[in-house]
């Protein structure tokens, strides 16, 4: 650090990042020479509370790992349990937990689509977008019971069946977002700012996506098709039909559009499972949860995120509880590997899109 | 770096908090609540709702401030871990008096389910002097809007008078936050 | 699998296990660690580390480290497995075949007190402040006693009592 330099402090108490973490930069005049990122403002040690959890406690305490997108914990958690118990689920509660899965990303993307825009100062998006997310969580509500956190998805099933009358009420709200998405592409995309902010900004080389594992969005913007759905299929997801969505241009710009068009998807993909939901059984009796030992073995599941591949690497030891549970998130290398990188020669005012563009998410960093 | 201590150490001489216009001060406060916008858990998922259109807290004079110099309110939204705390005690002790605190959830009553996690406080009020507590994993909206609504009867009636213990006790409070915080001093990125 | 006869006839396989088709476990060596990840690097396809985990068998006095990486091209999923001495936790750092190596064993030192010789920013904190107990993923580390001794009782005293007189009312009942 020279004397022309200035460090400074960007969070954990800034409207600007994206949860509680914070990012040290050194500055020279307005550009970024250096940057770390600091982690562990929401170190609850879930890994280590898991190994002291029977299998079925653990449960309230995955969803928490990340907030905004609980579903993917269970699911991901759940499979494991699965595979390594040795469990077949019944095909209805394979459709379901796809349908809340797309139902978890689509208001994820939709927060994301107006937290873009607020963070480069237009507030009006993140109304609309917070706004019309409720009406996905309303959903989830009469679902799961929980707006944010559902605990829905448990080995063997799923704990509900589906309410009378949800379907149509699914499929009203996914006409009413189609509906109001124009509108958000006028305000967002044709904006002048948000063009020529995100244009060229964050561009990232390619050859960094297979050397640090970079998944999710932030590949797919590189011209990778990298999607777990399509690469390794779980649930419903070998039945349904989709393309993986690829942009080419690196920057944030190309992450907006790959995030904008995914909405898309999700909404097609819920009409699909919608359309082709089996009915059935939607979960299958397991041996007394309070006693149910799974045998010895490891594995290794994931899942596509929002912000990309989600895995979970667990490994029993013939008792109740597991030995070893590793959360594994994208943001983990997206936020410390990449972000210390991306960073070096941007301006201060583009580390907030920047860090949204990358979709970092604190709790699942540290877990 | 300057290894200067941030924090108060000394409580102020004189409180400008009374008087004549006590009573219209408290009016006035309880209409314009200012939260600081730190997202300390996972309870901040649920601010993002009731601070933006559909439940819309600004109609009774509620909104995110960025900094906590002009902020009346701090929003512990749920548990606090170590190295949260710390900062949280900072950004507490930056705001102007009157301040009040609002605590989310069952973690900060007794560490809830962290109870056993060694990285997670388990009772606030040993660290902090907090006016309302708001049930629920997460508060619904409607809950935090209630809570709200709890605090600025408590603040008409002059009964919210957290920040004033703080100063009484301040001794206390720092002797409980001293035991968790082994490094009072802070390093240079504390921020 | 066409890849474990491969690797078989380069290297030391201690253990292998076909857990999916795109899952494959593979134990070696500490000694055949970094040439096996460079040979499926370069070889096989495995371009991309995924993470790096560790697991504490204290009842054998071993750590298990778990590289797990992934090819793009293949679609599958290889997790190598090596055993180290828990007394001596000392390994070499891999972070210059892969870059994001360097914080998944900044992580492992912090929270198991595995010693990675070579590694730049190992004991910074990453995770973990002021930390003043053995590293807490360590089998042999009780969180709840921690817990209770640094951040106090969960509750206080009375209502805990409250609630083991009504338990120890409930086991009389049964009892009968």
């Amino acid at each position: 650090m020279s004397k022309k330099e200035v460090r400074l402090f960007i969070g954990p108490q800034h409207p600007g990042v994206t949860g509680n973490m914070s990012v040290e930069v050194l500055l020279k005049g307005d550009t970024i020479t250096w940057a770390k990122t600091h982690i562990g403002y929401l170190h609850r040690g879930f890994e280590k509370l898991m190994e002291r959890r029977i299998y079925i406690k653990s449960f309230p305490l995955v969803c928490r790992i990340c907030v905004p997108e609980p579903d993917t914990n269970e699911e991901n958690f759940a499979r494991a349990l699965e595979e390594l118990g040795g469990i077949d689920i019944p095909e209805r509660a394979k459709w379901i937990r796809t349908l809340v899965l797309e139902l978890s990303r689509l208001q994820m993307f939709i927060m994301w689509y107006g937290g873009i825009a607020g963070s480069m100062g237009l507030s009006t998006p993140v109304q609309w977008g917070i706004g019309d997310r409720d009406y996905i969580l309303d959903l989830f509500e009469e679902l799961t019971g929980g707006r944010i956190y559902h605990i829905y998805i448990m080995p063997g099933g799923v704990r509900k069946d589906l309410p009378e009358g949800f379907e149509e009420r699914v499929l009203k709200v996914m006409d009413m977002i189609e509906r109001r998405l124009p509108e958000y592409d006028e305000i967002i995309m044709e904006n002048a700012v948000v063009q020529k902010r995100l244009k060229g900004l964050a561009r990232i080389p390619k050859e960094w996506v297979d050397e640090m594992g970079l998944t999710g969005p932030v590949a797919r913007a590189c011209g990778f098709p990298y999607d777990v759905r399509k690469d390794h299929p779980y649930e419903a997801y070998p039945y349904l039909d989709f393309d993986v969505i690829t942009e080419e241009g690196c920057d944030a710009w190309a992450m907006l559009l790959v995030r904008r068009r995914e909405i898309d998807l999700s909404i097609n993909l819920i009409r699909q499972i919608i359309d082709r939901m089996p009915g059935g059984e939607f979960q299958v009796p397991l041996p007394n949860v309070l006693y149910w030992r799974i045998p010895p073995g490891e594995t290794y599941v994931k899942s596509e995120a929002t912000r990309g591949e989600f895995g979970y690497y667990v490994v029993s030891d013939g008792s109740d509880k597991p030995r070893r549970v590793h959360v594994n998130g994208p943001s983990f290398v997206h936020g410390i590997t990449l972000l210390e990188r991306l960073l070096v020669g941007q301006n201060i005012a583009d580390v907030a899109p920047i860090m949204v563009s990358l979709q970092t998410c604190p709790p699942e960093m540290e877990r | 770096m300057d290894k200067k201590n941030y924090f108060l150490d000394e409580k102020p001489e004189k409180l400008t908090y009374g008087g004549v216009f006590r009573k219209i001060d408290d009016w006035a406060r309880a209409r314009s609540l200012w939260v600081v916008a730190y997202g300390t858990g996972c309870g901040s998922i649920e601010l993002r709702p009731t601070f933006t259109s559909r439940f819309d807290a600004e109609r009774l004079g509620m909104r995110m401030v960025g900094t906590p110099r002009q902020a009346d309110v701090l929003i512990i939204s749920g548990y606090l871990t170590v190295k949260t705390l710390k900062r949280v005690i900072r950004v507490y002790e930056q705001m102007q008096s009157p301040k009040y605190v609002v605590a989310l959830g069952a973690c900060p009553i007794n560490g809830g389910m962290y109870y056993d996690s060694y990285n997670a406080i388990n009772q606030l009020d040993l660290y902090l002097p907090v006016d309302v507590w708001i049930t629920g994993c997460m508060p619904r909206p409607e809950a935090i809007l209630a809570g709200f609504k709890r605090l600025q009867e408590l603040i008409d009636s002059g009964r919210a008078d957290g920040w004033k213990k703080y100063i009484e006790n301040l001794d206390w409070y720092r002797e409980n936050q001293r035991k968790i915080i082994k490094n009072w001093k802070m390093p240079n990125y504390n921020w | 699998m066409e890849i474990l006869e491969r690797l078989r006839e380069r290297f030391e396989v201690l253990e292998e296990k076909v857990q999916r088709d795109d899952l494959i476990f593979v134990g070696t060596t500490g000694k055949n660690l970094i040439p096996m990840l460079v040979y499926l690097k370069e070889y096989e396809g495995f371009k991309t580390l995924v993470m790096i985990s560790c697991v504490d068998w204290i009842e054998e006095g071993k750590f298990q480290l778990s590289y797990n990486l992934w090819a793009p091209k293949q679609k599958k999923n290889i997790i190598v497995k090596v055993f180290i001495d828990r007394k001596q936790p000392n390994f070499t750092t891999i972070y210059r075949i892969w870059p994001q190596a360097e914080v998944y064993e900044r992580e492992i030192h912090e929270m198991f007190g595995v010693n990675f010789e070579g590694n730049p920013t190992q004991g910074e904190e990453l995770i973990l402040e002021d930390w003043d107990d053995i590293p807490p993923m360590r089998r042999d580390f009780d969180t709840l006693k921690y817990s209770m001794e640094k951040f106090g009782e969960r509750a206080p005293k009375s209502r805990i009592n409250i609630r083991r007189e009504i338990s120890e009312q409930y086991d009389e009942w049964r009892r009968k």
